[in-house]
């Protein structure tokens, strides 16, 4: 069957066909309606730099390499929050390794230690990340199961509870560092396990192996009021993290690779937390080892050897 | 007009035209949506009110007389014969009950050391001849500002802890070459009359985040 010749218009003096036209148009629409089915990227914001793209393994940095990497940190951060911060990468020291001690016969449950983390280790406010967990067990029972953490009696402790705050256990055997695919956590010789936050690809691989949730995911962006920035940052430690990473409790890295008490310690209003070099014998915490009734590495039986231990007074 | 193309690839056309067109709706209509916000824009989340900064004080909850003496403050307060006659001991008064009846000038002293109240001689621990100072029960004197000593003298093993760094909070450097630690002493976390460290308010538990968009339904949408 003839068509009706619409496609050559020999009259008229029009460049365009008909057909070319709505070709056109079409395609015209469509490109835009591409182009508009698209501008929810147009909300992408902090793009990965290429300089941060192209960045080493943290164990392949030469100083020189890490030198540039901090000046950009020190650079993204000022950008960000308006406040030049100082960031360090602190190494490990010879000869120590840390170990925590927890006090249960003397922790009343304040959770200022939460809190103090927080503010040291520029942890997200809203959403809410706290390294720190404080469970409330009631007395003769040590099964975590029956623990509470969102108590908020007016005052602390409570008749017949007692206290246990759970944070990174810093394992000498820890199964986060075997699960992620990346290897973006490891175990440093003073026996912190850390994580490169430029590293971690997000797939919380970690999160779920650890025993302890001790691990935090970035689901949002983090928000930090300036106000409350901690201007003192470590590269593997507490420097603000972006979304989409893993983070958790480093031993306060920029504090105790100083030399210093981790924030969580400072704080502590009955003195029930303690820390110190195990490779000491004369540290508070060999003193604890030795003379205290040191009853838990928690979960002892993951195998998981923790090197924070829960210990009573009497 | 005679040289159209052969039917097979006029219907292939057509199908690829279906394609181009379905797709083109489907994109305008992705577009529309977006346009009109129609997936919503991540729910504003709960705010959550700062901590309050009292819950990040590092500093002890007491003050110690050493502590004031070290910062220099008014030490009036600790000038005992200001109202007491020197070599003339106050006498301690009881009730039925032997419970101790604290003088009015004293009011704020709340006694309760030791269970049953039954560590209520003041001069168990101050010394009767010098009141500016306090006294091991052998009769040795101790200086206001150097009370380990004293409570040591009945609490031996919370002593030998604390000389150990285990008992009380140690603060500072734990590397004792990189810097100085602090330990505190005993009456910057007790109370000497009343030692048992009292009940406080806790800082704000985790925020509930599901449980208050449940309560607000209106902030969902």
């Amino acid at each position: 069957m003839p068509l009706p010749d619409t496609t050559t218009d020999k009259t008229s003096d029009a460049a365009m066909s008909r057909r070319s036209f709505l070709r056109g148009t079409a395609a015209f629409g469509g490109l835009t309606a591409l182009a508009a089915s698209l501008s929810p990227l147009f909300e992408l914001k902090d793009f990965t730099s290429a300089e941060q793209f192209m960045q080493k393994y943290y164990k392949e940095m030469t100083p020189a390499d890490m030198a540039k990497v901090i000046k950009r940190i020190e650079g993204d951060v000022e950008r960000q929050y308006g406040l030049r911060p100082h960031v360090r990468d602190y190494k490990p020291m010879d000869g120590v390794e840390f170990v925590y001690c927890l006090n249960l016969t003397r922790c009343i449950g304040c959770r200022k230690c939460v809190h103090a983390c927080v503010n040291e280790n520029n942890q997200s406010r809203n959403p809410e990340i706290q390294y720190i967990r404080v469970l409330k067990l009631p007395h003769g029972s040590l099964d975590v199961e029956k623990a509470d953490q969102n108590y908020a009696p007016e005052s602390v402790p409570e008749p017949g509870f007692f206290y246990m705050p759970v944070q990174c256990q810093q394992c000498r055997n820890p199964p986060c560092v075997k699960v992620c695919p990346v290897h973006a956590t490891w175990q440093e010789t003073d026996g912190i396990t850390v994580i490169d936050y430029d590293w971690c690809i997000g797939c919380r691989y970690c999160e779920a192996a650890c025993p302890y949730f001790a691990r935090r995911f970035n689901f949002a962006k983090p928000e930090i009021p300036k106000e409350r920035l901690n201007p003192n940052m470590s590269y593997l430690g507490n420097r603000p993290r972006k979304q989409g990473v893993m983070e958790k409790c480093h031993f306060c890295i920029q504090r105790t690779r100083a030399g210093r008490y981790p924030a969580c310690l400072e704080v502590c209003p009955v003195g029930a937390r303690k820390f110190g070099n195990i490779l000491d014998p004369e540290s508070e915490v060999s003193y604890i080892l030795r003379e205290k009734r040191v009853f838990i590495q928690l979960k002892e039986e993951m195998g998981t050897s923790p090197r924070f231990y829960y210990y009573f007074d009497k | 007009m005679q040289s159209r193309p052969p039917p097979s690839s006029r219907r292939s056309g057509a199908r690829t035209n279906a394609w181009l067109g379905g797709l083109t709706v489907v994109f305008l209509a992705l577009g529309a949506f977006f346009l009109a916000n129609g997936g919503g824009r991540i729910t504003p989340r709960p705010n959550i009110p700062l901590v309050d900064a009292k819950f990040l004080e590092t500093t002890p909850w007491r003050r110690t007389y050493a502590d004031m003496v070290k910062d220099k403050e008014d030490l009036s307060d600790y000038d005992c014969y200001a109202c007491h006659e020197k070599n003339k001991p106050p006498p301690i008064r009881y009730d039925a009950d032997q419970k101790i009846i604290i003088p009015k000038e004293h009011k704020d002293i709340v006694m309760g050391h030791g269970s049953h109240d039954r560590n209520n001689l003041c001069y168990n621990c101050h010394n009767e001849q010098n009141l500016a100072t306090l006294q091991v029960r052998d009769g040795r004197e101790v200086k206001f500002d150097n009370i380990p000593a004293l409570c040591g003298s009945c609490h031996g093993p919370n002593l030998r802890d604390w000389e150990a760094g285990a008992h009380g909070r140690t603060s500072g450097y734990w590397n004792r070459s990189l810097g100085a630690m602090d330990r505190l002493s005993c009456a910057n976390c007790h109370n000497p009359h009343s030692p048992r460290i009292p009940t406080r308010e806790p800082a704000p538990a985790p925020h509930p985040l599901r449980a208050v968009a449940a309560a607000e339904p209106e902030t969902l949408h």
